[in-house]
């Protein structure tokens, strides 16, 4: 088919396709009134939640240097000490920025399925996740144009991904977004821990892992259902190879965007964007991208997806 | 074709391997040698030859899809960005 506008855009016409989710569970529904009532008892307001100072301190660290691009390659120690905390400061607002261009992408899924058949069982808690979301886009958002003075654009307008069965799309929405979570869990986990980051780093860092974790609790609980729905439906050893590759794939672009050009040339790194291949195939980050996606291989593997990394 | 198209087109067919040549109409995203996954690479690639950043969400697929319209979009000097 041709493709000719992105999946984000394509809203109106996509509504019929969404059925036959067929996610009724008891396990499933206990786990989600669970969770429905941590989310309505943890609510806190964002808006005033956060110290705002006006500017963050330039000459520290504001990203853990263990989670920069860089780091464990040669070309961190040919960067001077200045040089490497500007890029972590680059690198932050990347991370910031890309959770922001993530969140937009999983809010248009999401609402496409509030309230659809099919989605019966969850929609109460998908208004949970959808008005954290639209506050973790407002607090990212707030600290890129704050701090930074800009959020680094999404690279991903692009072909559509073809249509797919109406199972597939839902379980690869749902995986997707799942993933997406681990993975920023993972940096959320390390730089709330990390007493060289300034407050307002750590506690932002923090409050989202606090959120997150609900969300990934739920994530992982639909995506093996409607994986489990989906295998029920017939699936054969072809299409289950071209899941797992195409998830192998989404991982790798996942860390990939990690590695942006544009902060590189902010913190004054000319050819940014050879470096980012060379580091792209450096041994040292392939290891760090490995020990970022464990959790998600793990999850993966026991429900029965392995991948081939 | 342009001479600075020579990257892309060394990108296309490492990914490709199944293309000996690409020709300068082939669609490159309905025959799938850009899926949507490595469609982010490509822009960065792109943008490192043409050495601009560019306007990604003001675009149209259309403009990728063939080394033609990269050309004729890209490396033709009339637009504006
Ligand atoms: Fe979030
Ligand atoms: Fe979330």
């Amino acid at each position: 088919m041709t493709s000719n506008i992105s999946d984000t855009s394509n809203i109106s016409n996509t509504s019929g396709t969404l059925c036959a989710a067929d996610i009724t569970d008891a396990g499933f529904q206990r786990l989600l009134d669970r969770l429905s009532a941590r989310a309505s008892s943890d609510y806190y307001n964002p808006y005033t939640t956060f110290d705002w100072p006006p500017s963050l301190p330039a000459d520290e660290f504001w990203f853990s240097p263990e989670l920069l691009s860089v780091h464990g390659t040669q070309y961190a120690e040919n960067l001077a000490p200045a040089q490497l905390r500007a890029l972590s400061r680059w690198e932050s607002v990347n991370f910031y920025s890309l959770n922001v261009h993530g969140i937009r992408e999983l809010l248009i899924e999401v609402m496409r399925r509030v309230h659809t058949p099919g989605f019966e069982t969850p929609s109460e808690f998908f208004h949970h996740f959808m008005g954290e979301e639209n506050e973790h886009m407002w607090f990212f958002a707030t600290f890129c144009l704050k701090y930074g003075g800009r959020i680094y654009p999404s690279k991903k307008l692009g072909p559509a991904a073809p249509a797919q069965d109406p199972r597939r799309e839902n379980f690869l929405v749902f995986a997707r977004i799942l993933l997406f979570e681990q993975i920023v869990d993972h940096y959320n986990v390390h730089l709330a821990a990390d007493d060289r980051l300034h407050p307002t780093i750590r506690q932002l860092n923090r409050i989202h892992h606090q959120d997150e974790s609900r969300h990934i609790a739920f994530g992982a609980r639909l995506v093996q259902l409607l994986w489990e729905r989906l295998l029920a439906a017939g699936l054969d050893a072809e299409d289950r190879a071209a899941v797992s590759h195409y998830l192998a794939d989404y991982l790798s672009a996942s860390m990939a965007s990690f590695y942006n050009p544009a902060a590189y040339r902010d913190t004054g790194i000319s050819d940014g964007f050879a470096l980012r291949g060379r580091l792209l195939n450096h041994p040292a980050r392939r290891a760090a991208h490995e020990r970022v996606l464990r959790k998600s291989t793990d999850f993966l593997t026991r429900i029965g997806i392995p991948l081939a990394l | 074709m342009h001479d600075t198209l020579k990257p892309i087109v060394d990108w296309l067919r490492e990914r490709n391997p199944e293309f000996d040549e690409i020709p300068p109409d082939l669609d490159l995203i309905e025959n799938r040698l850009v899926d949507s996954l490595g469609f982010m690479e490509f822009i960065l690639l792109l943008e490192d030859v043409v050495g601009r950043e560019l306007p990604v969400t003001e675009l149209s697929v259309d403009q990728f899809r063939t080394l033609d319209t990269i050309e004729e979009n890209f490396f033709g000097g009339e637009r504006s960005w």
